[in-house]
Formats: structure tokens, C-alpha cells, sequence
């Protein structure tokens, strides 16, 4: 059993990744693109980590995949949010930003 | 959660496909990491490195894929399955082996569950079966444990008691059915009203009776049974409504009950022992039978409200109980017990069918012992597949699982295989037809059973499979892989190495001696009854029972004169060498009583009049059946209506109110204003009520004196027996064809049926039994002969230093010895305490008969001795040059 060297708790990427498909559809390899672009300095994200919290979503009904062909003319698997990814979303940037502003909050008053 | 299990489910249908597409997405994924290097500049190899190493180790990636899409345990599963399968075809003997044993061990369990399911575990066919009841009255004090209600009683429970929502009363009897072609015998029952609604019985073509319909005075009607319906009126539809002849008397029929329902004896045992009822009758009740306290006879069923529990129950009897055992004087001991309705069916074999089941779960246990010990040596010929696939990275519980899969496997295959075995065992079950055991012709196998069985395979794959696979587990790699294809374990030739092994021989063994001491005491006990003397000779004696129960025998004399002409005819007939006639023949369910007196003693105060067995006899029915005479004479053709009133009493009541010996010439009486009669001899005690019961005290009536309608008639023959009965029965009809002849049958076959339930119990025991010393002898065999393939090389060292084949032989005999002597001891320790549960199966054998001990134990080494045998040889001609060369 591999050991996923994220530095990234796992909620956290399912949630920059549904943050990430939010705007468009996006195959895996823009998805991470996108990733390292927004967060190029803040964060690393592993690539290899990236499709199995993409097979999860997709479980948990999240997001859906389709193939279709690509600007490059290639078969490529496209990613987009469901309704249900939608309010996920929602709900879960919510949620952080109540515990980024809860965390804030007990180191301020330190 | 839904959508969960369906992308879980599409998953492992698609696994294939959706592995081929996500190996597409990494591919498309490398070549776009690898672009975007290239436009920054790289070589295209150095392009595709740095791709590579930014999506990390693919394998890995593929995994935890899979992992995430939550079908891995289930992947894994199939992935063992499928190599489970391989593995288990590439050695076809041991599967068939293991296979084989594990379904014998769960077919015999299947089939005693389906007989346990059956009798203790379905519901009897009535509505709401859970809460009916049957009431009996006991008086253990004076020796009575169970005894009918009266129509009084009844009153009372049905007027006074607050825990039952409904009562009935009835009564059986034989009625003779006439104006068909040849004159029946039916059985029927009695009751009251409520006795069909209450069992909720819905009829097939008209009605039940109504509530009123069992007033005195109401038309006489009748309900069919569906088998009589059937057989006797040819299945007519426009029956309800017809009038037919009952006992002379015309009755209604108003309906006709469904097929599959019985009111069997053994559901309601009644006063009169009729076995299948076929008719119903209503029973009229007025207002003095309401007061009749005296004539128990009765059946009294009951169904409790709904809530109220059997505890309830018996404690508001109980109250109507003490009140009548003030009011009517009855005995201290006297009380009314409500008896749930399926303990009365199946409470008298319970114990034995619990421990034929018990007996067959230790078969089974002793079956996954052995294949445990064959899946051990498996191991240890796998240990070098196991240690490569460690060293491959499966971690343990990988293996094991693995290895569980295999197991479990076995035992799916080996219950399936089982299945087809209990199938042939409740076949020969049914053929064996042992009598009197309760339900069995309801047994079968149904969802009950085969989800029994499913679980019980499961259950069996995961027993012998787990220490297997945890000791596989436990491999020590670097040796194994170091020792290359040779086995590991080569402890040479010591048992004491291999503690698990001998650890599993030891408690088969002693499993199977537990099981051994039982069959043997059980047949130890059969024995015993067989051989209790019947008080008569039942061979060549041909019996029947006949009717004479219409208008034209309603005189006594009319009666008396018919029994004459009848052993007249059956006397002259060839081959008949004696005949006679009573009232109620031994070992079969007929039975007479009633109260009696007896000059110069007074009984004893508080305690109820003496009651006695009645019988009626007449012809040279102690001649016939060779009951002996102790004392006195026997009746003879002097003795009739015109002369001094007579009796013959048994050995049991001369000793007991005569111990001098001078009963001849004594009077009783059977009340306490009667003639008084004169006893003329004393007869030998028979056993009335089967071979393992006590009699009790006996006053034989000649016929002529005191008249029956129903007796049975006896001969004795020299000829067939066959053909005999066949003319008796003809001399019968000829005589009168309205007179029913019914239940002909040797003697010897009722004295054979009458044991029914020892022998089925006997013969299962005995079986399973067997089946255990098999089973463990084959461990035996297994293990002995496993220790002398991996100690070889130490058995041709110890050969070529100069030691003697008779030394080797009688090494590997102490070895196997050494296991069997302390299986032994712990059987017999289990046998011990095991065998006192078994305690009301025996008959005049102690649970701890030492004979059958030592006896089993003695068998059980024997046994175990022959299954070193063939190892030992086999060790004894070991080759030290050849098996040192292949070291």
C-alpha cells in the first residue's frame, strides 16, 4: 500500500478540484494545470493524486466524466460538476472558510 | 448511497474497460506533461522523464485508483476466486478428497437439520399454533403423570379461567360407516364447535359447524376429511347437503375439510387411540354433562389470548386446579398442566433429535479437522508460493485472505455436493418410516435448510481453513526461499513437532469416542429391550380388529353369540392352531380401566379409589398368546352368563394384594355396591404398554360375562401367515359383512414397531458414529503418513547408522500411538460428561456403563493402531540410499 505523499489534506484537494471544474469542464491533465497555476506557490499538488480523488468524486456522484474529442484532435476524458458536485461545493468551501476563519481566530488572539 | 452502489457495481462489471480507459487518461495525461516540457525546451526524452516523474509511479496511481472507485475487496475477492478455482484443479484428488468429506460431514448435517427444522422448528399447520394448548390433568402422587379431563373440568376452566380466548372440548371414537359397499371403520372426533375455528381451519367445501350446532338436540351432522372425501365418496363435489349412515344413524354432511389437515393422535392423543381422524362429529353437552366430573376421557384444548404467556396460563389453571382438588377431594398432587400444543407433538423426542444433531455437528467438526490437516500438508508444499508472494509485497492479511478464499471455496463445493447427500439420507429416512416419530411426513427440505446449509459450508470453509492459511501466513521467508523447492518442516520423525497437527488428530479422536460411547450405549440399551420378555410370544400370531358395533349386537348376548360363531369359524379354519379374543391387545394404543374393590382391604384415607387395567377376554386367548398361567385356571367354555361371576387378575396384583400367593378364591368388585366377583387364576404380566414401560395391575373379564363390541381377535398359526389372516378376515365378512375388520397384523410387527423410535435413534447414532471413527482414522492415516514422508531422511539416517526395520516400525507405531492414547483419554472424559444428558433414552443401562467405556476405547485404538499400520510399513521400507541420494 503506497503511501500518498500529499501535502495536501484529502478533503482539500477533492475541494480545489471541484473548485477547479466549477468554471468548465476540464480533462485530468488541465484539471492539474489549473491546480498548479492557482496555487503554484501556496501548495504542491502531486499529479499522481489526482486521478484516484477523481475516480472518488466520480463514486460519490459528484462530478461525471465523458470522452470527447480534444483542441489537439485527441480522445480525452472531460470532467464536470453535477448538481449535487454544485451544492458539495458550495457547502464545502463554506465549511472552510468557516474553519480557515475559526483557525484565524484562535491564532489571532494568541 | 444508492448511486454509491450502482458506480460500485457498473465498476466491477466494467472493471476491464474502465482500466483500459484510465490507462488512456494517463497516457494522454504523460504526453501533455511531456509537451509542455518540450515547448519549455527539453529533449524528448528528458520531456517524457520529467512527465514521468511528476505523475509519480503509474502502478501506483492504477491502485489507488482502483482502491478509490471501492470495489477493491471485491476485486481481490474474484482475483482469489479465479486462482482458487486453478489451484483447486490442479490437484483433483486432494479437491475431491476434501470435497468429498466435508459433504458427507454437511450432508448428515442438512439432513438432521432439515428433521430438527421440521419437528421443532415449524409451526404446526394451525392458526396461531404459538398459543394453542392442551390440557392435561396429572396426580404424580398416586402414580398417575397424565391423565384426560372430564366434560365437568372443562366447564369449569371454560367458564372460570382468565387467560384463553377460546376452549373446546372433544373425544375420539371409532364409528362404522355403512350404506357404502363394504362397511367401514372411521375415525372421528367429537367436539365441541369451537374445536375447528379455533385451530383455524378453513373448509374446502361447506362449512364447519356453527356455534349451537353441539346443543343437545340439534340435527345430526358430520365434516368429512378430505381422505375420506377423497377415497370413500369419490371426491363428489355436491356432497354437502347428502345424508350418510354413521353408526346407524343418518347424518348431514355440512363440509369437507381441506387436504393438508390432520388432527393427528400425536396432536391430540384421544382417550379412544385413534390414529387420523376422518370425520368430526359435534358433541352434544347439556347441563348434566356440565356436572360430570367422573368421566375422564376427554381432550381439553385451549388458545391463549394473545400476550398472555404459558406462565400466565398455568398459574390461572392452577387456581381452577387447587379449587377443584378441595371441592372434588382429589389427591394432594392433583393438578391441570396447559401443555403448549407442539410440546405435546414433538416434547418426547426432542432430546433425541438434539442429540443426533449434536451427534452430526461433531461428524462435521471431525470432517473440517481432517481437511484442515490435509490443507495443512497443502500448506507446506505452498510455503514456497507464499513466500514468493510475500516477498512480492502481500501483506499478510492478503495471504490469508487468499488462502480463506480457498477454504471457503471447498466447503460452497462440499456443501453443494451435500446437499445431494442429505437429499438421499431424508429419502432413506422416509423409507425407514420409523413409526411413531412425530411430523416426519412433513419432512423436506426447504429455505429453512438450504439457508442452513449455505452457512453451515461458509461457516465450515472458514473452521478448517483459519489455521491453515494464519500458519501459511507465518512463513519465515528467508529460510523458505533459501531451502528452495524442499519442504521446510522436516522436524523428522517427531509428532511432538508438529503440535497443531497432533493437536486436531488428538480432538477428533476424541470427538469421535464422545460419539462411539453414545451409539454404544444406546445400542447397549436396545439390546436390553429387545431382549425384555413381552410376557407373551408374539411369533406366529396373527392379529386384527374387529367391530361388532351395530344395532343387531346391541344385547349382550347378541354380541357374545357373534364372538362364538366367529372363533368357531376361525378355529376350524386350516393352520390355525388356537384363537381368542381382548379387548385391548398389547403394544397397541388400546386401552381399558375402571375402578375396584377389593374384600377385607380398605384403601388408605386421602388417597382416590384403586384403579386397575380392564380387560375383556374370551376363546383361548391365553393359550394363543402363551401368557402364562401362574395360578388357578383360565376361562373356560363353563364359564358364561349363567354362571358365578369370575375374573383372572395378573401376577402384578396378586403380589400386590395377595403377596402370600392365595389369591384364588378371593373377591373384588368393580364398585363398591356390585356382585362381588371371584378371582379363578392369575395370568403373567404383559407389557401392555411397550417394553421399556411398567405395567400396571390387570383384571381380565371373560367376554361371555361382560361383553364388548370392539376386541381383538388373535390366532396362532403354523402356516402363512398371509393367507391365514386373509381367510380369517373372509370368515369375518362372511359372518356379517357390516362388521369392519380393520389393523391386521402380526404379533412380531408390533412387537418390532413398538421399538421404532430406539432403533431410528439407535441406527442414527450408530451411524454418525461410524462415520466420526472413519473420519478420525482417516486423520490418523493422514497424519501418520505425512510425518513419515517428511521424516524420510531421518528415518534413512537412522537406517543407514544401523538401525532395524522392526525399530523404525515400532517407532512410528509409538508415535501415532502416542496421539491415540491421549485422544482416548480426553474422549472418555467428554464421553464422561456427555453421556449423562442421554439419560431417558436408556433403557436399563447406566450412563456410565463401564463395559461400553472400555469397550469403545478398546475399538477406538484398534482402529487407530490399523491407521498407523500402513505408514509404519511404509517407513519400515524406506530405501536409505535412494532417500539420501534425493537430499
Amino acid at each position: 500500500m503506497g503511501d500518498e505523499r500529499l501535502e495536501l489534506p484529502q478533503g482539500t484537494l477533492d475541494l480545489l478540484i471541484l473548485k477547479a471544474l466549477a468554471l468548465q469542464s476540464l480533462h485530468g491533465w488541465a484539471i492539474s494545470e489549473r491546480l498548479q497555476q492557482i496555487s503554484r506557490e501556496a501548495l504542491q499538488v502531486q499529479q499522481g493524486s489526482l486521478y484516484p480523488a477523481l475516480h472518488r468524486l466520480e463514486r460519490r456522484g459528484w462530478i461525471k466524466a465523458r470522452w470527447a474529442i480534444s483542441e489537439n484532435n485527441r480522445r480525452a476524458k472531460y470532467y464536470e460538476l453535477t448538481r449535487q458536485g454544485r451544492k458539495e461545493l458550495e457547502v464545502e468551501m463554506l465549511a472552510w472558510r468557516k474553519l480557515a476563519a475559526a483557525v484565524g481566530h484562535v491564532l489571532d488572539m494568541a | 448511497m444508492l448511486s454509491d452502489m450502482l458506480y460500485r457495481l457498473r465498476t466491477l462489471f466494467r472493471r476491464r474497460a474502465m482500466d483500459g480507459e484510465l490507462d488512456e487518461e494517463l497516457r494522454d495525461h504523460l504526453h501533455r506533461e511531456a509537451e509542455k516540457y518540450r515547448r519549455m525546451g527539453a529533449s524528448d526524452e528528458d520531456a517524457m522523464r520529467r512527465a514521468r516523474m511528476a505523475l509519480g509511479g503509474q502502478e501506483q496511481v492504477r491502485q489507488q485508483c482502483r482502491e478509490a472507485r471501492g470495489t477493491r475487496l471485491l476485486e481481490d475477492f474474484i482475483q482469489d476466486l479465479k486462482y482458487g478455482v486453478r489451484i483447486l484443479g490442479k490437484n483433483p484428488r486432494l479437491t475431491a478428497m476434501i470435497v468429498l468429506s466435508l459433504a458427507i460431514g454437511i450432508g448428515a448435517n442438512t439432513a438432521i437439520f432439515s428433521v430438527t427444522s421440521t419437528l421443532l422448528l415449524k409451526p404446526l399447520p394451525y392458526a396461531n399454533a404459538d398459543r394453542l394448548t392442551i390440557l392435561w390433568l396429572r396426580s404424580p402422587g398416586i402414580g398417575i403423570p397424565q391423565d384426560w379431563p372430564s366434560p365437568g373440568q372443562y366447564h369449569d376452566i371454560k367458564t372460570q379461567n382468565y387467560v384463553f380466548e377460546d376452549t373446546a372440548i372433544a373425544i375420539g371414537d371409532d364409528y362404522i360407516l355403512t350404506g357404502v359397499p363394504k362397511a367401514m371403520k372411521l375415525d372421528g372426533i367429537s367436539a365441541s364447535s369451537s374445536l375447528l375455528p379455533m385451530l383455524g381451519v378453513k373448509p374446502l367445501l361447506g362449512r364447519t359447524f356453527l356455534p349451537g350446532e353441539d346443543k343437545p338436540g340439534s340435527p345430526l351432522t358430520v365434516v368429512l376429511t378430505y381422505a375420506l372425501w377423497e377415497q370413500t365418496f369419490g371426491g363428489d363435489q355436491n356432497i354437502v347437503g347428502r345424508s350418510i349412515t354413521i353408526d346407524e344413524k343418518a347424518r348431514t354432511v355440512i363440509g369437507v375439510l381441506p387436504r393438508e389437515f390432520k388432527l393427528n393422535h400425536e396432536v391430540v392423543p384421544t382417550v379412544g387411540g385413534i390414529d387420523k381422524p376422518e370425520i368430526f362429529l359435534p358433541l352434544p353437552m347439556d347441563a348434566k354433562d356440565e356436572q360430570d366430573y367422573g368421566s375422564e376421557n376427554f381432550n381439553i384444548l385451549a388458545r391463549l389470548k394473545p400476550g398472555v404467556t404459558m406462565q400466565q396460563a398455568q398459574a390461572d389453571i392452577d387456581i381452577i386446579a387447587a379449587r377443584l382438588r378441595e371441592e372434588k377431594h382429589r389427591d394432594p398432587s392433583f393438578t391441570i398442566s396447559v401443555v403448549p400444543l407442539i410440546e405435546q407433538v414433538v416434547g418426547n423426542v426432542r432430546t433425541a433429535v438434539l442429540i443426533l444433531f449434536g451427534a452430526v455437528a461433531l461428524v462435521l467438526l471431525i470432517a473440517c479437522t481432517n481437511v484442515a490437516n490435509l490443507l495443512l500438508s497443502r500448506a507446506t508444499a505452498r510455503q514456497k508460493e507464499i513466500a514468493m508472494r510475500t516477498a512480492l509485497g502481500a501483506g499478510r492479511r492478503r495471504v490469508v485472505m487468499q488462502l480463506l478464499t480457498e477454504s471457503v471455496l471447498l466447503g460452497v463445493l462440499g456443501g453443494a455436493a451435500g446437499l445431494a447427500i442429505a437429499a438421499g439420507c431424508l429419502f432413506a429416512v422416509r423409507q425407514m418410516h420409523p413409526g411413531n416419530i412425530p411430523r416426519l411426513d412433513e419432512l423436506g427440505m426447504d429455505f429453512r435448510v438450504l439457508a442452513f446449509t449455505f452457512a453451515v459450508s461458509i461457516l465450515t470453509g472458514v473452521v478448517f481453513g483459519l489455521a491453515p492459511a494464519i500458519r501459511a501466513a507465518r512463513i519465515d521467508l528467508n529460510a523458505t526461499l533459501k531451502a528452495g523447492g524442499r519442504g521446510l518442516s522436516n522436524g523428522g520423525l517427531n509428532v511432538r513437532r508438529d503440535k497443531l497437527r497432533g493437536a486436531l488428530v488428538i480432538a477428533e479422536l476424541a470427538v469421535s469416542l464422545t460419539l462411539l460411547t453414545g451409539a454404544g450405549l444406546l445400542v447397549r440399551s436396545f439390546v436390553r429391550l429387545v431382549n425384555v420378555p413381552p410376557g407373551f410370544n408374539p411369533q406366529g400370531v396373527i392379529s386384527m380388529q374387529v367391530d361388532a358395533d351395530t344395532a343387531k349386537y346391541a344385547k349382550p348376548g347378541q354380541v357374545i353369540q357373534f364372538y362364538e360363531s366367529l372363533a368357531q369359524r376361525v378355529r376350524s379354519l386350516p393352520g390355525v392352531s388356537g384363537q381368542g379374543t381382548v379387548s385391548a391387545l398389547p403394544l397397541t394404543p388400546a386401552v381399558g380401566w375402571g375402578f375396584v374393590y377389593i374384600e377385607g382391604y380398605v384403601p388408605p384415607k386421602n388417597q382416590p379409589e384403586l384403579q386397575v387395567d380392564y380387560r375383556l377376554a374370551s376363546g383361548d386367548y391365553f393359550g394363543t398368546m402363551q401368557i402364562p398361567l401362574v395360578q388357578g385356571r383360565l376361562f373356560s367354555t363353563e364359564d358364561t352368563e349363567k354362571s358365578p361371576p369370575m375374573v383372572l387378575v395378573d401376577e402384578k396384583m396378586a403380589k400386590r394384594f395377595w403377596p402370600n400367593g392365595d389369591a384364588v378364591g378371593k373377591h373384588i368388585r368393580h364398585n363398591e355396591t356390585g356382585p362381588w366377583l371371584t378371582i379363578a387364576g392369575v395370568v403373567g404380566v404383559v407389557k401392555q404398554y411397550g417394553l421399556d414401560t411398567d405395567t400396571r395391575m390387570v383384571v381380565y373379564f371373560p367376554l361371555s360375562q361382560r361383553p364388548d363390541n370392539t376386541m381383538f381377535l388373535v390366532a396362532r398359526t403354523t402356516g402363512n401367515p398371509a393367507s391365514v389372516a386373509d381367510a380369517i378376515v373372509q370368515q369375518i365378512r362372511a359372518l356379517d359383512p357390516g362388521v369392519p375388520v380393520y389393523d391386521v397384523a402380526m404379533m412380531q410387527q408390533r412387537v418390532h414397531d413398538s421399538l421404532a423410535r430406539q432403533r431410528f435413534a439407535m441406527t442414527m447414532l450408530g451411524g454418525f458414529a461410524f462415520l466420526a471413527m472413519i473420519l478420525a482414522a482417516v486423520g490418523v492415516y493422514g497424519v501418520m503418513s505425512f510425518l513419515v514422508t517428511q521424516g524420510t531422511p531421518d528415518i534413512a539416517i537412522r537406517m543407514a547408522l544401523g538401525a532395524q526395520r522392526g525399530s523404525i516400525l515400532s517407532l512410528v507405531f509409538q508415535q501415532g500411538m502416542a496421539l491415540a492414547s491421549i485422544g482416548v483419554a480426553m474422549g472418555l472424559i467428554g464421553a464422561f460428561s456427555l453421556t449423562r444428558l442421554m439419560g431417558n433414552l436408556l433403557f436399563d443401562v447406566s450412563a456410565k456403563d463401564p463395559l461400553t467405556f472400555v469397550g469403545v476405547a478398546l475399538l477406538l485404538t484398534l482402529v487407530s493402531m490399523s491407521a498407523c499400520y500402513f505408514p509404519a510399513r511404509r517407513a519400515m521400507g524406506v530405501d536409505p540410499m535412494v532417500a539420501l541420494r534425493e537430499e
